[in-house]
């Protein structure tokens, strides 16, 4: 794996040839387009068991790369091998790998047990209706198993997806943003769950657009954006990353010049300019030290006699990390 | 190990092997429960039977006016087998996989190590059971009801059968392939077979109505146009284009990319 480059200039991708060929998944110079739209692009990885977090904001193509992943699309260019084989053609491989879908698609005239027994019988376990019954209490849902899925709330789909996935004791597990509408106890259990598949060998791929989720789904994190893989490596090295980089905030002000010359002269921002959009009382600053800025901004403004009404970060979001790591601005 | 982990242990007995494969008929069997469960609605049922009622009915009114052999075949023909067993079958062969795909749960299906055909052929059959009975019924009851005698009973159940199969396999297939196939299921129905393939016996031949309308022609001696052909043709052709239908549609759920 290599690991996250310094921030100042663009990230370039893996190294194609330093990919494991016996990796559990490996995903070799893939692309994929739809007509003129490139949804992933020259995407070199190869991941083994453990958790690994597939980290990008909406649209980046985590799910295009997933589908391929699981065989549900073909590559343009490119191959795939999971378990050394190519999951669009191989057969048998099905079997050994599950796939959560991102969509709330369920068989809803189905009561849970059913749904997760249907999932046993498709992939011919033997005591399908055990292994169902197994697979509901892995995720909690035991005891509303007689229930139509059709009834459930989005964080019991979810979960009903999840147990879906676990009743051929898959060997690669694919999971598109399985966290979704689940509540932060059913979150912890998720996750708990996911790393006791990991420790147990599997090889067990989530994506997330939310960073906190992925500070707790592994220490392993695939960086994707514009379909292109940005980064790659621990997540420490990530977060570390992301806390120094500048960080945007708008200020609003009875005296913006004033309070913006006194903040450069204490060293608090790097740079600043007066916010014309959101009329003449807001500035906009940069800074290195968000934690230093939020404790002296009161005291400063108190001193030179101003009004605050407003202090919020701009760059906050997944997208401006996935900025900063791609273009390092 | 982590007590999670010491749960996720399953007993050895249940532990998968590494080369499970799905026979074709258990596949078929889950492939045919599940549609069948995903298609049966009740208000589709009832509004469904309502309009095979319809062919029911009129051929109750021509039976109280005396109408004889012809008027009966003729009824029959334009209302059971040109649109109450087209169109049920459209509604439920087109949403046999067609359903599956739009609303995405063909994952569950197709993401198994199992063969493609059997989960084609398993949702062909869960449309036949549901279309033989809300169509077959009210029509070989309307063909009773006209009172004619004369072979169309046996003509209207033959031709129904034939039917039903040909069309639930030629619009599952249209399921599988296309988008909003009620559209272009219809547009078969109502522009081609109700339209194009009556200018001629050429354009007809790729019509399904005209093979049922022949062997209700063969069997009751009565007739009609652009209906020439034998019972063993009428029968023969039509399922013959339902095995086709039926293996373009694993071919096509096969190599079509899966959401």
């Amino acid at each position: 794996m290599t690991t996250l480059p310094p921030p100042a200039a663009p990230l370039a991708p893996p190294n194609p040839d330093a990919l494991a060929t016996n990796a559990m998944i490996t995903v070799n110079e893939v692309s994929k387009f739809f007509g003129s739209i490139v949804a992933v692009s020259d995407v070199n990885f190869a991941i083994d068991g453990g958790v690994t977090a597939l980290l990008g904001p909406n649209g980046a193509g985590k799910s295009t790369l997933f589908r391929m992943i699981c065989g549900l699309t073909a590559p343009s260019k490119g191959s795939i091998r999971v378990l050394g084989s190519d999951p669009r053609t191989d057969r048998t491989v099905r079997g050994r790998i599950s796939l959560v879908p991102q969509q709330d698609a369920l068989f809803d005239h189905l009561s849970a047990i059913e749904m997760v027994q249907v999932s046993a019988n498709s992939h011919a376990m033997p005591d399908a209706k055990g292994i169902a019954h197994w697979a509901l209490e892995q995720v909690d849902l035991a005891d509303v198993g007689a229930k139509t899925v059709g009834q459930f709330s989005k964080g019991m789909r979810q979960r009903v997806k999840v147990a879906c996935a676990l009743v051929n004791d898959p060997e690669v597990l694919i999971l598109d943003e399985p966290l979704t509408g689940l509540d932060p106890v059913q979150r912890r259990h998720m996750i708990a769950l996911f790393h006791a598949l990991g420790d147990a060998g599997r090889c067990v791929l989530v994506s997330s657009h939310v960073l906190d989720e992925v500070a707790r789904l592994g220490s392993r994190v695939l960086v994707i954006a514009q379909g292109r893989l940005v980064a790659s490596g621990d997540y420490r090295d990530l977060r570390s990353l992301m806390d120094d980089r500048p960080l945007r905030i708008r200020i609003g002000a009875s005296a913006p010049r004033r309070l913006g010359t006194a903040l450069v002269e204490r060293g608090l921002v790097t740079a600043l300019s007066l916010d014309a959009h959101n009329g003449p009382g807001h500035l906009i600053v940069d800074t290195l030290d968000a934690d230093g800025l939020g404790r002296k901004l009161a005291p400063i403004a108190t001193e030179l006699n101003i009004r605050l009404t407003e202090v919020s970060p701009l760059d906050d979001d997944l997208e401006s990390v996935f900025r900063y790591l791609v273009e390092g601005r | 190990m982590t007590d999670k982990t010491q749960a996720l242990r399953r007993p050895a007995s249940d532990q998968p092997t590494t080369e499970r494969s799905v026979p074709a008929l258990a596949a078929l069997q889950l492939s045919y429960r599940v549609v069948l469960g995903q298609l049966t609605s009740i208000a589709r049922i009832i509004a469904l039977t309502l309009l095979a009622l319809v062919s029911t009915v009129a051929a109750f009114a021509l039976g109280r006016s005396n109408a004889d052999l012809e008027a009966a075949v003729r009824l029959i023909s334009a209302l059971g087998f040109a649109v109450v067993i087209p169109v049920v079958s459209l509604v439920f062969g087109g949403a046999a996989v067609g359903d599956l795909r739009d609303d995405k749960t063909l994952v569950y299906l197709w993401l198994r190590p199992m063969d493609r055909w059997p989960i084609v052929v398993g949702a062909f059959l869960a449309a036949v059971t549901l279309t033989a009975p809300i169509t077959l019924i009210p029509v070989v009851l309307a063909a009773v009801l006209t009172g004619t005698g004369g072979g169309i009973v046996p003509g209207t159940i033959i031709a129904g059968v034939v039917a039903v199969i040909a069309y639930c396999a030629v619009f599952t297939l249209l399921g599988v392939w296309l988008r909003k196939v009620i559209v272009w299921g219809l547009a078969y129905i109502l522009i081609w077979e109700g339209f194009i393939a009556l200018g001629g016996a050429g354009v007809a031949r790729f019509a399904i109505r005209k093979y049922t309308r022949s062997i209700l022609v063969d069997r009751t001696g009565v007739d009609l146009d652009l209906a020439d052909f034998s019972t063993p043709v009428g029968i023969i052709v039509p399922l013959a284009v339902a095995v086709v239908a039926l293996a373009l549609g694993s071919w096509r759920l096969s190599n079509q990319d899966i959401d």
